[in-house]
């Protein structure tokens, strides 16, 4: 599997609150941040990052303020919100649930019906 | 939270909108700089991996309009886009929306103000704790009740929580400053605890308070004990002075406070009823009774309950229980005006409708002349919902400045409304604009927005773009369906005009007839006031029939004064009494069909001051004093009825029950002409008028039941000038005699006759208001349709003209195509019409609600109408220079 993958439709907002979750980023380092936790297998159209993080910060599960990054250049980071971590908490679930069902399907075998 | 974070960047996005697109910028130029400065930190060349890094970005504009999406800014923007494109539009026209706005402000201003008057007045509930379980008991559900009927109602019905009653009683409250007549009712224990509403000050009255000799205690109003205790609280405890008699007041009514709500409602005071002897009257009727449904018990259980009693009651008592009916409280209420309020808020609704037909019309004018404009932004790709989208916001706008000045104008025109409206409409100076009818007028304005709005922007965008845009594209004839939306628009405001002026033609005659009615007296120059001896030392017996006598001599002495005399209750102002009567020498009839007739009490001078003129006889004389033979005069109705064919003259009646033996004759001696009584617009009932001064009861003997009721008379002057002028002297002359005489009700005659007559008075300004307004906006709309069209034709009858059509031809041309509309409209209005002017018919007297000479003269009117608005366009048409005409395009 050193192929990068393509990212799931409606799994971007999840990886985002999880991306914050550990630590306030800005745009670019939840790109980095997202990447690194995926070990580089997950390829991210960074345009997208943006109306996905707006959609969420008007949903109010992330806020920003404008910070100063690693290199001393103004930027904007997001951090998780209350609201956020819950969602976060019930995505996750959801995910496990879909997951551990879809892969139940596929594993399964002649025999087992 | 949710909500306040989106509201936080919707108003983030709209209040600092350039401040989040520069953001916007600054966080995307530093996420594609950080990359680049990782793809160098990687080994790639500064210049390439700057442009690597824009690549991998992506397209930053459609980036940041997806951005702009996920938040929802686009829509706010389109939203903004449109208001202010609207707004230029409409500052381009300024004459077209000041017209605009005035017109929808007329329409949506007057439904606000007939709503309000309709809200306050007929749907909310009666101010009482859960007013619609409270419901009267009355004979023929409007007549008073006898004691000892109310008493064996409430022994015996199940039904109720509770039973009340109250008598009317109007006493003379002295002590304090001047004498005043005030009214007042007398209730039971049980009535004011039945209402739910707790007193500001004190307590309610408690059981036993009703019993005799424990009865003299009282509760105020707020408004008397505002006008006449300032307000002082502690006038708890304190006797007052009623009729002679010390009453405690043990209680104060919160302000607003009102009972009862549909007879003596202008009651300032409570006091408690003791039946005394009363309890086994049963002849007698002056209560009104009043009841609290119990929990689960529908008024038509309470009405099967009652009939049953009822009928037991009848066949041991007959005569004295027939015709009992339960009505709820607020039916009774209401009941007399619903209809007229309900119409009115019909034809106001009509007047909505026709303006907006009317303000469609031009807006499809407009969208016609838009129409390049529109084909421009097609071609350029806006999508039809997003043009439909730019002209409703145009529409909103339009409505919302109507709307608002609407506002202004309802709440004007509800002070105007309270101000004319008549003193028998209940509630109605509750009448305010309030958060109801704010709610009704951005209802109204919305619906009216989309209303006229809607078929104009659907028709400016159908348009065809390669048609539209062509140069030098002609501006032919109307389409088809554009030319049959407009005239169906003028159609219907024609229709629904007409329909207004039926209506206000209808209520025209209605008031023309009553006013041709004849009242049986002249009541022009006649100045009345009611005079109560009440609490004074005129008041004893032995005084009474001097004092009135000597007060009417001296008012007909008084300069200005022709001639004077006194009743006991003035005829359309006063109250009426009604009792049966037997005739001397008839068998004695069936218990409950005696003869009955309308009761009044007149001291010599009455019929000569009233200019009643007698048919036959002689007046009440001086003569007819109490050691005289007890006399009386009826009127024609009366005469007819009980004595056809006969001479009433000289034949003998009494009025007293069984009682009496041998009864007290009383010969009749004259028959006056029928006087109105109660109703202006009803036949008078068989009358009797007894001569006061001989008059037992009048003259205030003890043991009479009525002595309360009869300590005041009114005093009529008939006047050579303004009956106005005369009443101060009136006065001083009264209170020459004793300080403590309350004079009250001080009236004309016309005044009297006046307000007999306010409500189809009223009902007939309003109708015509919006007839008028219906009428003037039908004519504009017709001549805007007409002008326009003929002007859109220039090409067309330059074309007629070159090949030879007339001026003439051309007129008629223009002018039957108006009259076409005219005519399509009148027979759709008079088809309404008919159907309509059914609901009017309690509003009318004298006329049938299908009043041909209505119909034919509305018509005729609206069709001069019609006639006159198209002449200036077919004029301008006639005039149309065929060479110029063919050319201009």
């Amino acid at each position: 599997m050193d192929k990068q993958l393509d990212l799931l439709q409606g799994t971007l907002d999840m990886l985002i609150l999880k991306a914050i979750s550990l630590s306030p980023l800005h745009g670019y380092g939840i790109l980095l941040r997202i990447q690194q936790m995926s070990k580089e297998r997950l390829e991210i159209q960074q345009g997208s990052l943006y109306p996905a993080l707006y959609r969420l910060e008007h949903h109010g599960w992330i806020a920003s303020e404008w910070g100063e990054s690693e290199n001393k250049r103004r930027a904007r980071f997001y951090r998780l919100t209350a609201a956020g971590k819950r969602r976060l908490q019930s995505e996750s679930k959801r995910w496990n649930q879909m997951t551990t069902v879809i892969a139940g399907i596929l594993q399964a075998t002649p025999e087992e019906l | 939270m949710n909500l306040w974070a989106r509201f936080r960047s919707w108003t983030a996005a709209i209040l600092r909108r350039t401040r989040m697109e520069r953001e916007m910028d600054e966080e995307m130029l530093f996420h594609i700089e950080a990359h680049a400065a990782n793809l160098v930190s990687r080994g790639v060349p500064q210049q390439e991996a700057l442009r690597q890094a824009r690549l991998e970005f992506g397209g930053m504009e459609t980036t940041k309009e997806e951005c702009r999406d996920a938040i929802g800014v686009s829509f706010l923007e389109t939203l903004i886009q449109d208001v202010r494109h609207g707004v230029r539009t409409l500052l381009r026209t300024p004459v077209f929306t000041v017209i605009t706005v005035v017109v929808l402000a007329l329409g949506i201003g007057g439904n606000t103000a007939i709503f309000s008057v309709v809200d306050a007045v007929l749907l909310r509930p009666l101010a009482y704790r859960d007013s619609g379980r409270l419901v009267t008991i009355l004979m023929n559900g409007e007549d008073p009740v006898s004691v000892a009927n109310y008493i064996d109602w409430r022994d015996q019905s199940h039904s109720f929580v509770a039973l009340g009653a109250a008598d009317y009683w109007s006493p003379n409250l002295t002590g304090v400053d001047s004498p005043e007549h005030v009214v007042g009712l007398k209730v039971t224990q049980g009535l004011l605890p039945m209402l739910g509403i707790e007193p500001v000050l004190g307590r309610l009255f408690v059981v036993g308070e009703d019993k005799d000799g424990a009865d003299r205690e009282v509760i105020l109003s707020y408004r008397l004990w505002q006008r006449r205790f300032s307000g002082d609280r502690n006038v708890l405890g304190k006797p007052i002075v009623l009729d002679g008699n010390a009453y405690v007041v043990v209680g104060v009514m919160p302000q607003g406070f009102q009972f009862a709500p549909f007879w003596a409602t202008r009651a300032e005071l409570w006091v408690p009823n003791a039946f005394g002897p009363r309890i086994h009257n049963r002849g007698g009727n002056s209560l009104r009774v009043f009841g609290r449904l119990k929990e689960g018990v529908s008024l038509t259980q309470a009405r099967a309950e009652m009939s049953g009693i009822t009928a037991g009651l009848e066949q041991q008592y007959p005569g004295t229980n027939r015709y009992v009916v339960v009505t709820p409280l607020k039916e009774k209420v209401v009941g007399q005006i619903e209809t007229p309020l309900l119409v009115l808020l019909g034809a106001v609704g009509f007047v909505l409708l026709i303006t907006c037909a009317n303000v469609a019309h031009m807006l499809l004018a407009r969208a016609a002349a838009r129409q390049k404009e529109v084909a421009v932004r097609a071609a350029l790709g806006a999508r039809r919902g997003r043009i439909i989208r730019q002209f409703l916001t145009e529409s909103l706008l339009l409505g919302g400045l109507g709307g608002a000045a609407g506002l202004g104008l309802a709440a004007l025109a509800t002070r105007a409304l309270i101000a004319i409206s008549p003193a028998n409409i209940p509630r109605v100076q509750t009448v305010t604009i309030d958060l109801r009818a704010a709610l009704f007028l951005f209802s109204a304005t919305i619906l009216t927005s989309v209303g006229f709005g809607l078929a104009p922007a659907l028709q400016a965008s159908s348009i065809n773009v390669n048609d539209s845009l062509k140069e030098g594209g002609r501006s032919n004839s109307e389409g088809i369906s554009r030319r049959r939306l407009r005239g169906l628009l003028v159609i219907s405001e024609f229709a629904l005009a007409l329909m207004l002026l039926i209506g206000a033609g209808l209520m025209i005659r209605t008031f023309a007839a009553l006013q041709a009615v004849d009242a049986g007296f002249n009541p022009h120059n006649v100045i009345s006031m009611v005079v109560s001896v009440a609490g004074s030392k005129e008041a004893d017996p032995s005084r009474r029939a001097i004092f009135y006598h000597q007060l009417i001599e001296r008012v007909r002495s008084l300069p200005g004064v022709q001639a004077a005399g006194a009743i006991n209750h003035l005829p359309l102002a006063g109250d009426l009494w009604g009792w049966p009567f037997v005739i001397e020498g008839r068998p004695k009839p069936r218990p409950g069909e005696s003869p009955g007739a309308v009761y009044r009490m007149v001291a010599p001078g009455y019929f000569e001051a009233m200019r009643l003129p007698l048919i036959r006889g002689r007046y009440v004389s001086e003569a007819d004093n109490v050691t005289a033979p007890g006399v009386v005069i009826i009127n024609e109705r009366a005469a007819k009825e009980y004595w056809p064919g006969e001479d009433p003259i000289g034949k003998r009646i009494s009025f007293d029950d069984d009682k009496a033996s041998p009864p007290t004759w009383l010969t009749i001696i004259g028959v006056a002409k029928d006087a109105k009584q109660d109703d202006w617009a009803a036949t008078p009932s068989p009358e009797v008028y007894l001569a006061a001064f001989q008059n037992h009861d009048f003259l205030g003997d003890s043991g009479s039941d009525l002595a309360s009721h009869v300590s005041y008379m009114t005093l009529v002057a008939r006047t050579a000038g303004d009956p106005a002028t005369v009443a101060p002297s009136m006065k001083e002359a009264t209170w020459s005699f004793d300080r403590n005489l309350a004079i009250s009700e001080v009236v004309t005659m016309d005044g009297v006759v006046a307000e007999a007559n306010a409500q189809p008075r009223f009902e007939m300004r309003l109708l015509t208001i919006f007839a008028a307004v219906a009428l003037i906006l039908s004519t504009v709309g017709i001549y805007g349709v007409i002008s326009y069209s003929a002007s859109r034709r220039t090409h067309e009858i330059g074309v007629r003209m070159s090949l030879g059509a007339t001026r003439g031809d051309v007129l008629l041309l223009v002018v039957r195509q108006a009259m076409w509309l005219a005519l399509a409209g009148s027979v759709a209005g008079i088809v309404g019409a008919l159907l309509l002017s059914r609901l009017m018919t309690k509003l009318l007297y004298g006329v049938q609600p299908t009043d041909p000479a209505t119909f034919v003269a509305v018509a005729t009117l609206l069709g001069l109408v019609a006639m006159l608005a198209c002449y200036i366009p077919a004029w301008r048409a006639m005039r149309i220079d065929p060479v110029a005409a063919l050319r201009c395009e």
